[in-house]
């Protein structure tokens, strides 16, 4: 039980082979080696994590356990509010709040059983980061603890690919679930705009932000994002429609989906790396293998998604944070205040105009995708940069290929392609159209199963 | 490609936001604003964008009932 997938510890402790309560306290253990070295905890909670896990135990034993997530370890990004446990977004400013309720997404998690093992680093406030000069140190990569784990769910992969916790939440505004998962060599989706609620959890802007779930393997993440997505009125993008299963369709492959390849995005805009590029290759060589009807399709540039989402960002972020940016600016991070100071430099007009190219780009794209079910593309450029050589201004310089699906809601996911020539892991990135996360679920799980590699775990966490 | 916007004027922009940042601060902004610059000419510079065309914010009444 080193590595247990959520499907495997599942099994497991419905067949009473271990116990939630020694399943948490592998965790707690594993943490207690590893953590000093990865940063991904901000707070662990051993005492909560007991009693939740002495909970299942009991619910187990008098046979009234929840489900399949009954007595699974996770922990939750730190701008995830949880009642009674400080919820500080990795910054001074917050360092010392403790919310009295918890998140929508978080009192669901715990509704189906699962034992919280404590807050996950983030970038500060979900946006700067990688920071050294915030009151916790930044997470680092399992695969190699001086490269960098991509943000700002960065606890959360980090946490995941060092086996620290079998799953956990994150959340996604211009890809900070997609870019960790491409990064650590994990999964992790990013769903439909509106499925999964955000009440509870700290905003960086309201019309890109997206909450959901990173985990090792798909099926894990799928089922995860069950106990996540369903409509909650507190929340007012929320949407109101039924929930499928997202596990029943595991293993039906992709015979007959169509799929388009961005090669505009990953070949032309931003060329990726050869181990990027062949991670992709391949993927499309797998689906074709399987069934599925390869093409391309030409999107909108990615520097046309860049500059609307840089805009609305961070203009949507300076009107939360301006009060704190106008008297207690160097209080945040550096890399924080040098790139939200930008939003509020604009004008309203360019905000306006922003939203009208969001359309545009939106409706572009969903005609440029009328004949295809998914889109194919990189989930990050390369392999992670060592963390001591992130560009303060990275998102300025070069697009990223995760933002688009922040502008159209559409839900996308990172899935690991295999690793680079560093040994650090590469992965690609697949979206659908709205609510098609089943679809993304099935076709992801093909490309797991043949490229994987998903029994290959960080050195240092074996 | 330097910066369009002059450096004074840019302080200007930095000081109508209601802050007040060393000189060092500002000019490093300064230098990150020429990547800005051109993202504000795609989303403000689309001549062929119709009048009517409207921002993805535009929502149903019932939607704040």
């Amino acid at each position: 039980m080193t590595f247990p997938t959520i499907a495997d510890a599942s099994r497991d402790l419905a067949a009473r082979k271990v116990s939630p309560v020694e399943l948490a306290q592998s965790c707690l253990d594993r943490i207690a080696a590893l953590d000093g070295t990865l940063n991904a905890f901000i707070k662990v909670t051993p005492d909560r994590a007991m009693a939740d896990a002495r909970a299942a135990e009991q619910r187990q034993m008098s046979g009234t356990a929840r489900g399949k997530l009954d007595g699974i370890p996770i922990g939750h990004k730190d701008i995830y509010g949880t009642a009674g446990i400080a919820t500080t977004a990795h910054s001074k400013l917050l360092q010392d709040w403790v919310p009295d309720t918890d998140a929508t997404t978080v009192r669901l998690l715990h509704e189906a059983g699962t034992v919280m093992l404590g807050k996950l680093a983030t970038h500060e406030f979900a946006f700067g980061g990688p920071s050294f000069d915030l009151p916790w140190p930044p997470a680092r990569n399992p695969w190699d603890p001086d490269h960098f784990t991509s943000g700002s769910s960065s606890g959360t992969g980090a946490a995941v690919a060092a086996g620290l916790i079998l799953g956990g939440t994150g959340s996604d505004t211009g890809g900070s679930i997609r870019g960790p998962a491409a990064l650590c060599g994990i999964v992790g989706i990013k769903p439909t705009y509106g499925l999964c609620s955000r009440a509870g959890i700290l905003p960086l802007a309201f019309s890109l932000d997206h909450a959901g779930p990173l985990a090792w393997t798909v099926e894990d993440c799928a089922m995860l994002l069950q106990a996540m997505a369903g409509h909650d009125p507190q929340d007012p993008a929320s949407v109101d429609r039924a929930v499928p299963n997202y596990t029943a369709g595991l293993g039906d492959g992709v015979r007959g989906v169509r799929v388009g390849i961005v090669r505009n995005w990953h070949e032309r805009d931003r060329p990726v790396s050869s181990a990027t590029q062949a991670g992709i290759d391949r993927a499309a060589a797998v689906w074709r293998d399987a069934g599925a009807i390869v093409s391309d399709v030409e999107l909108p540039s990615l520097l046309d998604f860049q500059a609307a989402n840089f805009v609305i960002l961070t203009a949507e972020a300076y009107s939360l944070h301006e009060p704190w940016m106008r008297e207690r600016f160097h209080d945040y991070g550096e890399r924080l205040r040098s790139r939200m100071v930008f939003g509020g430099l604009f004008a309203a007009s360019d905000y306006i105009q922003a939203q009208r190219f969001r359309r545009e780009l939106c409706a572009a794209t969903s005609e440029a995708s009328r004949d295809v079910d998914i889109l194919l593309t990189a989930g990050a450029p390369a392999e992670a940069p060592r963390i001591d050589n992130v560009p303060k201004f990275d998102g300025l310089q070069q697009p990223g290929f995760t933002a688009p699906m922040n502008q159209t809601g559409w839900p996308a996911m990172g899935v690991p392609a295999g690793f680079g020539e560093g040994g650090l892991p590469v992965g690609v990135q697949i979206c659908a159209k709205p609510f098609g996360e089943a679809l993304l679920f099935r076709a992801a799980q093909v490309l797991e199963h043949a490229m994987g590699e998903r029994s290959k775990r960080p050195a240092l966490a074996c | 490609m330097p910066a369009k916007l002059p450096q004074h004027d840019f302080a200007a922009l930095i000081h109508r936001a209601g802050l007040e940042l060393p000189s060092a601060e500002i000019e490093e902004l300064y230098a990150a604003w020429e990547n800005i610059e051109p993202m504000l000419d795609r989303i403000r510079g689309r001549a062929t964008r119709p009048r009517e065309a409207e921002p993805a914010t535009i929502f149903q009444p019932e939607d704040l009932a």
